[in-house]
C-alpha cells in the first residue's frame, strides 16, 4: 500500500486491477451498506449524492491534500470523491486503486455513505482520463474536475478529462509560470465544450473582497459615485507579474462589470505600474504596487483603494486585508492568546465621502481552508460568467502590463 | 412616477450574497425574549457572513434603564447562548457590539421617542447614513400601536432615507383588532414600510414549496383538481402551551396555528404561477386564494371543522397531564389546543378538492407536512388482487423536522408474480445541498434590511385570513360544535377522524 493511504484503512484495495473490477467492488459495497441499514425493512433506503468530484494530483503532496479535502467535503455532503494520481510509480499494467467510505448519520435523515476511490495511474491511462472516469461518474449530477496544481492547458490529456466533467476548479495562484499558465487557461474556454464551467479558488478569496466593494456602491446614493471614480490602486504581495493575477482579476471585474476599455499601460516609479482605462470620455488610472510579502502568500492582494468624485462629492474606498494593529492592553493572557490566532482575517475598510470623517469597518474573513474555498466555490456551480468576463480582462490587462 | 434604479453592476453574480444598504435598526424590547433568542443571534450570523454593511448600527430601545456598555454585555450573552454557529467568533462579535447602542425608551412618554431620534441623527452623521431606519418592534402585540404612533408624533417616521416598521405576528386577535392595527400602521407608514413577520415563510422549506412548484416542469400540470383527490396539511407538535399559558388560553389553536402558519400553507400550495418571485406578484397569488376560500358559516361550521382539548396521557414516552391542569389555563377552559378544518378553494383548479388542516399540541411527535394525495388510476390494468398493497400515489412536502418531499408510487415486487406495492422517492434537504439553510430571522432580517418584503405578510392577506377565522371562532365560541377531548399523544379526537370517514378518506399517518 502506498505511503499516503494512511487518513482511513480502505475497504477495498486492488493492485493492478480494471475500472472494471473498481466497479465491481463498488457495487458490492453500497449493496452491503443499503442492506445494513435497512435491517429488516424490506426496501432499501435511496442512495443519495449531489456530485462527483475528482481531484488530479501530480504529486504525493498534492495526493494527501485532494484525499483530505474531498474527505472533509464528502463528510457534509454526501458526494462520490475520485481522487487520481497521475504517473504513479505503479508495478503492474493497469491501475491500483483503494476505495475507503465513510458514513454519516444524520439526525433526522437516512445515514449516508461518502466513497472516496484512489486511483494511481501511468503511461497512457492518464493521458485518456475521460475514458477512465466515465464508468464511474455518478448519473445525473455534476461532475467537477479539481485539478491540483497546473492543468496542462492546450494538452489532449487536459480536454480528455474535461469531455466528461461539467466543471474544471484551480486554484490560480499555485500555477507553475503564473503569467503565461493564467493566459492560457483564459484561451482555454475557446476550445473547450460549451458546457464547461471553470472555477478559480483564487476568485472564491477575493469574494469577500467583491462584496466589499459592492456594498459601497450599494446606496442609492453612492451609486452615481461608479461613474466618478478616477483612480485605483491595488497592492499586491511579492514581486513581478506573476503575482499580479489577484490584483488583475480585482481590476478586471471592476473594469468589465463598468464598460471599461483599456487604453494603455505605464511605467511608475517605486516598482509601481500602472493601466490608463478610459470610460465615456473619462480616463482611469489603475496602479498596482509590490509590497514586501511578508507572511503573506505571493499574489496575495493587501489594499485596494478607489476614489473619484461625482456630483460635487469626493469619495475615497480602502479596503485593507490584515492592516498593522494598535496595541492593545489590558487583556488577560488568554484574550491576547486567542487574539493572536486569527490576526490574519480581517478586512478593514475605510469611507470617505465629502468633508466627513472616515467610516472605520473592520470584517472577518473566513479561514481559507482548501475544503470551504471549493464548497463555497462548488454550491453555486462553476459556471460564473462573472468570472469568465472577469479573467477575459484580467487577461488582456497582464499582457499590456 | 417611481423611477426604477438601475442594478448595481458590481453586485452582479454575487450569487446567495444579498447587498443591504447602511442603516440604524431600533429594536423596541431590545432587552427581551424574542431579542435575546432570535434578532441578537440573526444579527451575528449577518455579521459574520459580512452581510452587515459599513455604517450599519442598532439602537437597542427598553424601559430598562441601561448603558450601551450594559447593554452590549447583555447582547454578547445573548448571542453566546443562542447562535446557530458556534463557537463564536470574538472578533465578529466586538465588531457587532461596537455597533451597538441604548437608549430607554419608556412607550408612553413622548420626550424618549424624541431623545431616540437625537441618537439616531447622531449615528446617521458618523455613519454616513441618509436617515434609513428600521423600527423593529420586539414587544407584545399592544404595544405596536403605542410605538406607531409615538415615532409620528417625535417625527421619526420621516426624512430622508427609508422608515420601515417590523410587527410580529399575531396581527390582531379578531378581523376588527386586525383592521384597527393595519389602519394605525398605515397613518404612520406606507403598507410597502410596514414588515408584518410570521418567521415560518422565512424558512428554507416553506419557499422550497414555491421552488417545488415553479422551478420544475413535471408536477405544475397535475397540480389541479383533474389528479388531485384532496391536500392534508399538518402541523403537530408534542409540546404543550409550556409557560404560554395566559397567552394560549385567550388564543386556541384556531388563532395561534390556522389563523396563519396553516392558511399560510394553503396559500402557497393553491396558488397559481406568479409572474414573478417578487413581493407584489407573490402576495397578489396569495391573496387570491385566500379569497377563494369558501367561507364556512352556519351549519357548515359544525360539519367542516372539529376543535379538540388535550388530557391526560402519554408523549414520546412520559405521562403528561390535561390542558386545563397547564399553568394560568382556566380550570373549565373551552379553548381549543387541536383544530381540523376542511376548506374548499373555489376556482378552476381546485374546484371539489378538499383541503384537510390540523393542528394541534400534545400530539405524538412534531412534524408539518403537506400531502399531496392523487386519485387512484382510472382502470386496474393489473386487477384487483396485485394492487390490494398499492396506496394512490401522493407528494408529501416535508416542512420540519425532516425536510424535504418524497413521492409515493406503486412497483412491481420481485418475484415470479404479479405483485405491486407502493415504495417511495425521498428527496432529504439535510443530505442534497453543499451549504447550510440559515436562520429564518437571518433570512427575514436581511430582506427588511434590503427592502424586500415578499416573505412578509401583507394587510390584505392578513384580512382576508380573518375573513375566514373569525366566523369559526365565533361559533367555537358558542360551543359549536361541541369542544372533544383527545388524550395527550394520540393524534387528536375521534370526531377529526370522523371528519374525513364522511369523504371515505383517512388522515394520514405523518
Amino acid at each position: 500500500m502506498s505511503a499516503t493511504q494512511d487518513e482511513a484503512p480502505p475497504v477495498w484495495h486492488g493492485e493492478d486491477v480494471t475500472i472494471g473490477d473498481v466497479l465491481a467492488a463498488l457495487g458490492e459495497i453500497r449493496y452491503k451498506f443499503a442492506r445494513a441499514e435497512a435491517g429488516d425493512e424490506e426496501l432499501l433506503h435511496p442512495r443519495n449524492c449531489v456530485m462527483t468530484l475528482i481531484g488530479i494530483a501530480p504529486t504525493e503532496a498534492h495526493e494527501h491534500v485532494a484525499k483530505r479535502t474531498t474527505q472533509t467535503i464528502g463528510m457534509q455532503h454526501p458526494a462520490q470523491a475520485i481522487v487520481i494520481r497521475e504517473e504513479a510509480p505503479i508495478r503492474g499494467r493497469y491501475l491500483d486503486a483503494w476505495i475507503t467510505t465513510d458514513v454519516r448519520r444524520p439526525e433526522v435523515a437516512c445515514a449516508v455513505q461518502c466513497e472516496l476511490l484512489t486511483l494511481h495511474v501511468h503511461g497512457k491511462a492518464a493521458d485518456h482520463l475521460g475514458a477512465l472516469l466515465d464508468p464511474l461518474l455518478v448519473s445525473g449530477v455534476p461532475t467537477y474536475l479539481w485539478w491540483l496544481g497546473t492543468p496542462p492547458f492546450g494538452k489532449r490529456e487536459l480536454l480528455d478529462a474535461l469531455r466528461v466533467c461539467d466543471g474544471l476548479v484551480v486554484d490560480t495562484s499555485h500555477f507553475d509560470e503564473p503569467y503565461n499558465s493564467f493566459r492560457r487557461m483564459a484561451g482555454m474556454l475557446k476550445v473547450a465544450h460549451h458546457r464547461l464551467g471553470l472555477g478559480d479558488l483564487q476568485w472564491a478569496r477575493l469574494r469577500p473582497w467583491r462584496e466589499t466593494i459592492a456594498q459601497f456602491f450599494t446606496p442609492s446614493e453612492r451609486r452615481s459615485f461608479l461613474r466618478g471614480i478616477s483612480e485605483m490602486g491595488i497592492d499586491y504581495a511579492g514581486e513581478g507579474r506573476g503575482n499580479r493575477i489577484a490584483a488583475s482579476l480585482v481590476t478586471g471585474w471592476i473594469a468589465s462589470a463598468m464598460g471599461w476599455r483599456l487604453r494603455r499601460a505605464v511605467a511608475g516609479s517605486g516598482g509601481v505600474v500602472a493601466a490608463i482605462y478610459e470610460s465615456g470620455g473619462r480616463s482611469i488610472e489603475v496602479q498596482f504596487r509590490s509590497v514586501p510579502q511578508g507572511d503573506r502568500v505571493a499574489g496575495e492582494v493587501s489594499a485596494v483603494r478607489i476614489a473619484g468624485a461625482s456630483l460635487g462629492k469626493s469619495f475615497r474606498l480602502s479596503v485593507h486585508h490584515n492592516p498593522p494593529r494598535a496595541r492593545r492592553v489590558s487583556r488577560t493572557p488568554v484574550d491576547v492568546e486567542r487574539r493572536r490566532q486569527d490576526t490574519g482575517r480581517v478586512l478593514l475598510t475605510l469611507i470617505e465621502i465629502g468633508d466627513g470623517e472616515p467610516l472605520r469597518h473592520v470584517q472577518q474573513l473566513e479561514p481559507e481552508a482548501e475544503a470551504e474555498l471549493l464548497l463555497d466555490l462548488l454550491s453555486t456551480g462553476t459556471h460564473d460568467e462573472v468570472y469568465n468576463r472577469s479573467m477575459a480582462a484580467a487577461s488582456e490587462l497582464m499582457e499590456k502590463l | 412616477m417611481k423611477v426604477e434604479e438601475a442594478p448595481n453592476p458590481l453586485a452582479e453574480g454575487l450569487h446567495d450574497y444579498r447587498i443591504a444598504v447602511p442603516a440604524v435598526m431600533v429594536i423596541f424590547g431590545a432587552t427581551g425574549d424574542l431579542s435575546g433568542r432570535k434578532l441578537l443571534p440573526a444579527l451575528y450570523n449577518l455579521a459574520r457572513q459580512r452581510s452587515l454593511p459599513a455604517g450599519f448600527a442598532v439602537v437597542g430601545a427598553a424601559m430598562t434603564e441601561m448603558s450601551d456598555g450594559a447593554f452590549r454585555k447583555h447582547a454578547a450573552q445573548r448571542i453566546r447562548q443562542f447562535s446557530r454557529t458556534q463557537p463564536i467568533d470574538d472578533r465578529v462579535l466586538d465588531a457587532l457590539l461596537s455597533s451597538l447602542h441604548y437608549v430607554t425608551v419608556d412607550f408612553g412618554r413622548l420626550e424618549d421617542f424624541k431623545a431616540l431620534g437625537t441618537k439616531l441623527d447622531e449615528l446617521d452623521a458618523a455613519n454616513h447614513v441618509p436617515g434609513n431606519r428600521i423600527f423593529y418592534c420586539a414587544t407584545p402585540p399592544p404595544t405596536y400601536q403605542t410605538i406607531a404612533v409615538q415615532l409620528q408624533a417625535a417625527g421619526l417616521n420621516k426624512g430622508e432615507g427609508f422608515h420601515r416598521i417590523v410587527v410580529e405576528k399575531p396581527f390582531g386577535s379578531d378581523l376588527q383588532s386586525a383592521r384597527e392595527l393595519t389602519q394605525t400602521l398605515q397613518k404612520v407608514f406606507t403598507e410597502d414600510s410596514v414588515y408584518r413577520i410570521d418567521h415560518y415563510l422565512g424558512k428554507e422549506t416553506v419557499q422550497n414549496i414555491l421552488a417545488f412548484r415553479f422551478a420544475n416542469s413535471i408536477f405544475e400540470p397535475v397540480w389541479n383538481s383533474n389528479l388531485i383527490d384532496s391536500v392534508q396539511i399538518t402541523v403537530a407538535e408534542e409540546i404543550g402551551i409550556e409557560n404560554r399559558g395566559a397567552y394560549y388560553d385567550r388564543a386556541g389553536a384556531l388563532r395561534d396555528i390556522i389563523q396563519n402558519h396553516g392558511l399560510q400553507l394553503v396559500t402557497l400550495t393553491a396558488m397559481e404561477p406568479p409572474l414573478a418571485f417578487e413581493s407584489g406578484a407573490v402576495r397578489d397569488e396569495k391573496v387570491k386564494v385566500l379569497r377563494s376560500i369558501r367561507p364556512l358559516i352556519g351549519e357548515d361550521i359544525e360539519q367542516s371543522t372539529v376543535r379538540g382539548q388535550y388530557t391526560r396521557g402519554w408523549v414520546l414516552g412520559e405521562q403528561v397531564g390535561g390542558y386545563r391542569e397547564e399553568k394560568n389555563v382556566a380550570p373549565d377552559s373551552q379553548t381549543e389546543t387541536y383544530a381540523a378544518l376542511r376548506l374548499f378553494v373555489d376556482n378552476w383548479r381546485w374546484a371539489g378538492v378538499p383541503f384537510y388542516i390540523r393542528a394541534g399540541k400534545r400530539l405524538p411527535k412534531r412534524i408539518t407536512e403537506i400531502r399531496i394525495q392523487f386519485k387512484r388510476p382510472p382502470h386496474l390494468t393489473f386487477g384487483r388482487d396485485a394492487m390490494k398493497e398499492v396506496d394512490p400515489n401522493a407528494i408529501t412536502l416535508r416542512i420540519q423536522p425532516e425536510e424535504g418531499i418524497s413521492l409515493k408510487f406503486g412497483a412491481k415486487v420481485p418475484s415470479a408474480g404479479l405483485r405491486i406495492r407502493s415504495v417511495t422517492m425521498d428527496f432529504q434537504y439535510v443530505t442534497s445541498f453543499l451549504v447550510e439553510a440559515p436562520e429564518a430571522y437571518e433570512r427575514l432580517l436581511l430582506d427588511c434590511m434590503i427592502g424586500d418584503p415578499t416573505l412578509f405578510t401583507r394587510a390584505d392577506e392578513v384580512e382576508a385570513a380573518w375573513t375566514l377565522v373569525d366566523p369559526i371562532e365565533g361559533a367555537w365560541r358558542d360551543g359549536r360544535p361541541r369542544l372533544q377531548t383527545y388524550a395527550a399523544g394520540s393524534w387528536g379526537p375521534d370526531a377529526a377522524a370522523e371528519l374525513l370517514k364522511a369523504d371515505g378518506r383517512e388522515w394520514h399517518r405523518p
